[in-house]
């Protein structure tokens, strides 16, 4: 169904939805590659998000922020129908503390796509890709979505509500009559 | 207190003494205030009824999903290991920042756009190794939005 044609055009809005808005933009990071069930990112060294005022680290939920992230773009990448993928459970493991004033890269795959839960895993290293400084894995549910926007979902939810209770006081009128 | 962002290198003697400073006026915000990422993303601290209440109050860069909008996981996982670590600083006499050995984050509803609460409780402190969990809630405790188990190791 020329998948790779709405992952073209799928790749500048997920990096504008990403970078620009909301924590992200705060974060400053970067989406560097985004294939189908794998996600690249960088994120430069910030003086504002230090964990540790002694050595001046990152701290510790930055690395979630960004894993988080990673793993949540990675697992929209391989859904094959519209549905929206919270996050269930995230597990981090710190294998050792990042190095102050270097960026931190962090990548993520998907290893099993099932029908209803992504399964992904994903880590963050500095200069070597194989001594990473934190390792992690996240699952997400599917669920289903008619339209990709919340909001779309939330007008559709609320005009059927709206809808079906006046319908059941139309109908009320009928058998009052 | 308050540090700025460019002068953010202290060491162990002036975090010990604002620690055990804390501790003596029962206001686990000090703590807080030593950690830039705090700030960043808006975590306050008080004690109430001899227990540490944590809260992020809302704010636009904390946004994940902007067309709900929700508020970022990965800032409530952040939220909650800021919260264990304050906890582990502010409950037990540890002095020097713990070192985050594992983080495992359950996420049981969406964080929606306005305050976030969370509490923490040392379920075992050995020699080396601490075990915390965290709960965060929105409008009732009795509906957590997240829960955290992390291990931190005492320096």
């Amino acid at each position: 169904m020329g998948f790779d044609l709405k992952l073209a055009i799928f790749k500048p809005a997920l990096k504008f939805a990403m970078e620009r808005s909301g924590h992200g933009a705060a974060l400053g990071f970067k989406l560097t590659r985004v294939g189908r069930g794998e996600v690249e990112m960088t994120f430069p060294y910030k003086e504002e998000v230090i964990g540790n005022p002694i050595t001046g680290v990152v701290h510790g939920g930055v690395i979630v922020s960004l894993l988080d992230t990673c793993c949540g773009c990675a697992a929209i990448t391989v859904l094959e129908r519209r549905a929206i993928t919270p996050t269930m459970d995230l597990r981090l493991d710190y294998m050792h503390p990042a190095e102050p004033n270097k960026p931190i890269y962090v990548s993520a795959k998907v290893y099993r796509n099932t029908t209803n839960v992504i399964f992904c895993r994903g880590s963050a290293w500095q200069e070597d890709e194989d001594n990473p400084i934190a390792h992690c894995v996240a699952t997400f549910m599917k669920v289903d979505a008619e339209g990709m926007r919340f909001s779309d979902i939330l007008r559709r939810r609320l005009n059927r509500l709206f809808n079906s209770n006046k319908k059941s006081s139309a109908e009320k009128l009928e058998e009052a009559k | 207190m308050n540090q700025s962002s460019s002068d953010n290198k202290l060491d162990q003697d002036e975090i010990s003494q604002v620690i055990i400073a804390a501790r003596q006026a029962k206001k686990p915000q000090m703590i807080l205030d030593l950690i830039p990422y705090s700030s960043f993303i808006g975590t306050q601290a008080k004690v109430e009824k001899e227990a540490v209440i944590y809260w992020l109050e809302r704010r636009s860069s904390n946004i994940g999903n902007p067309s709900l909008p929700a508020i970022h996981g990965g800032v409530i996982g952040g939220f909650l290991e800021l919260s264990a670590a304050i906890e582990i600083l502010y409950v037990l006499d540890v002095n020097a920042v713990p070192k985050v050995v594992d983080f495992s984050l359950d996420y049981l509803r969406p964080g929606r756009y306005k305050t976030i609460y969370a509490n923490c409780t040392v379920l075992r402190q050995g020699k080396k190794l601490v075990n915390v969990s965290a709960t965060a809630w929105q409008d009732d405790p009795a509906t957590p939005i997240a829960t955290a188990r992390c291990h931190f190791l005492l320096p």
